[in-house]
């Protein structure tokens, strides 16, 4: 499908009963969603299953849907919000699938076969620590940071995506910065990077 | 050296990319001059650095979730469907009008018209089929989830056949396992190649 048809345009197609348009929406967004949403709750499983429920209510809803803003901005609402729900009705730390990460080294381990394998795993025992950072941020906090960082979004779509007023996500991603300094200051004294 | 009157959100802000031109220019200008701002944005890039690498690590070789169309497809065929309202359908038209405009550009769209009608006025007959986007591919949710259903059940019949000799010599699991399937197929051919296979195997036990 035409790359250069606007994702606006898809969505009057598929308005007008075409599956294919959405199938091509999905197409282009699937991987970016699946990224954010396993960004947000550290799980493959869970973060299938929640893309799977991003693109199921965008489904449903595209039909009333009015385009106020861009679509992705919508798509990221709908999954910040079942991200913030997944959270709250989980009501604990995110688990760290095991398997994902051994799947990690192993790959890291294929790939160089003459590196250090504990260096290796002080690194992965790194990002563990880092990640486990991240998650310490509140959810609001965590959204606007994973928004700004990784996803590519300006402020203003982060307000748009998250409901709030620009200035709103500008503390909380002020907030985010001074919290990941304070809780990564053991790794940023010794040096590490 | 002089007195620093920049906030922690400015070095924060400069980090991020989010001051505007002349802002950036004042800040690196007090950078030249101000070691505990440059010591705070030095921080904060490092900080930066250290969640990229992190997060890269997770995140650095996923894919797409494997069949994500399949299965939306038939976790819809489970919900009754949304119907439009007729407000909701009268907006939808307003919306793709404007919509077509605005991509068509109104300049154009007058122009097409005007060649359309000198066309017409010297050759004749020009409404020929204007190229549209992959009109002939549209179909309906509908034969999507029933398409997906005859995979489903071709997957299972498939998956009893080429494991039959897997199983008990008596062939009962067989049997059972092209019953679920023909129960699975009902309202389609595959119930009937379901009914010929369990023939077959009855005949065999």
């Amino acid at each position: 499908m035409d790359k250069l048809i606007d994702d606006e345009m898809l969505v009057t197609q598929f308005k007008s009963g075409s599956q294919k348009a959405f199938d091509e929406l999905m197409k282009r967004y699937e991987r970016k969603i699946f990224g954010y949403l396993l960004r947000s709750v550290r799980n493959y499983e869970d973060a299938e299953e929640l893309t799977l429920e991003v693109f199921f209510k965008a489904y449903r809803a595209l039909g009333s849907w009015e385009p106020k803003a861009k679509f992705s901005t919508w798509l990221y609402t709908i999954a910040s919000n079942l991200s913030i729900d997944y959270h709250r009705s989980k009501a604990r730390k995110p688990v760290y699938m095991l398997e994902d990460e051994d799947v990690i080294e192993a790959r890291v381990v294929a790939t160089d076969i003459s590196s250090n394998p504990e260096k290796q795993l002080e690194e992965k025992e790194r990002g563990r620590i880092i990640r486990e950072a991240v998650d310490e941020l509140s959810s609001k906090q965590k959204a606007v940071f994973m928004l700004a960082r990784y996803e590519g979004l300006q402020i203003k779509e982060v307000a748009e995506t998250l409901g709030m007023a620009e200035g709103t996500v500008k503390i909380h991603l002020h907030r985010a910065m001074k919290k990941l300094q304070t809780l990564l200051r053991p790794l940023l004294e010794n040096n590490e990077i | 050296m002089p007195k620093c009157n920049k906030s922690e959100a400015q070095a924060i802000d400069y980090v991020y990319g989010e001051l505007d031109v002349s802002q950036v220019v004042d800040f690196e200008r007090h950078l030249s001059t101000c070691n505990n701002c440059t010591r705070k944005v030095n921080t904060y890039k490092r900080v930066l650095r250290l969640v990229d690498e992190a997060e890269a690590e997770l995140t650095a070789h996923i894919i797409a979730p494997r069949n994500l169309e399949a299965k939306l497809y038939r976790r819809l065929a489970e919900v009754p469907p949304v119907k439009p309202t007729l407000s909701s359908r009268l907006s939808d038209f307003a919306t793709g009008l404007l919509l077509t405009l605005r991509e068509q550009k109104v300049v154009s769209f007058c122009l097409f018209i005007f060649a359309v009608i000198s066309v017409a006025f010297f050759v004749g007959n020009p409404f020929r089929p204007a190229p549209t986007f992959d009109m002939s591919q549209i179909d309906s949710a509908d034969a999507r989830i029933e398409q997906y259903r005859h995979q489903d059940i071709q997957r299972s019949m498939e998956d009893v056949l080429r494991n039959r000799h897997l199983r008990n010599s008596d062939g009962w699991d067989t049997v059972s396992q092209l019953n679920r399937v023909k129960d699975q197929a009902q309202g389609t051919n595959w119930a009937n190649i379901a009914k010929k296979h369990l023939k077959n195997v009855h005949s065999e036990l």
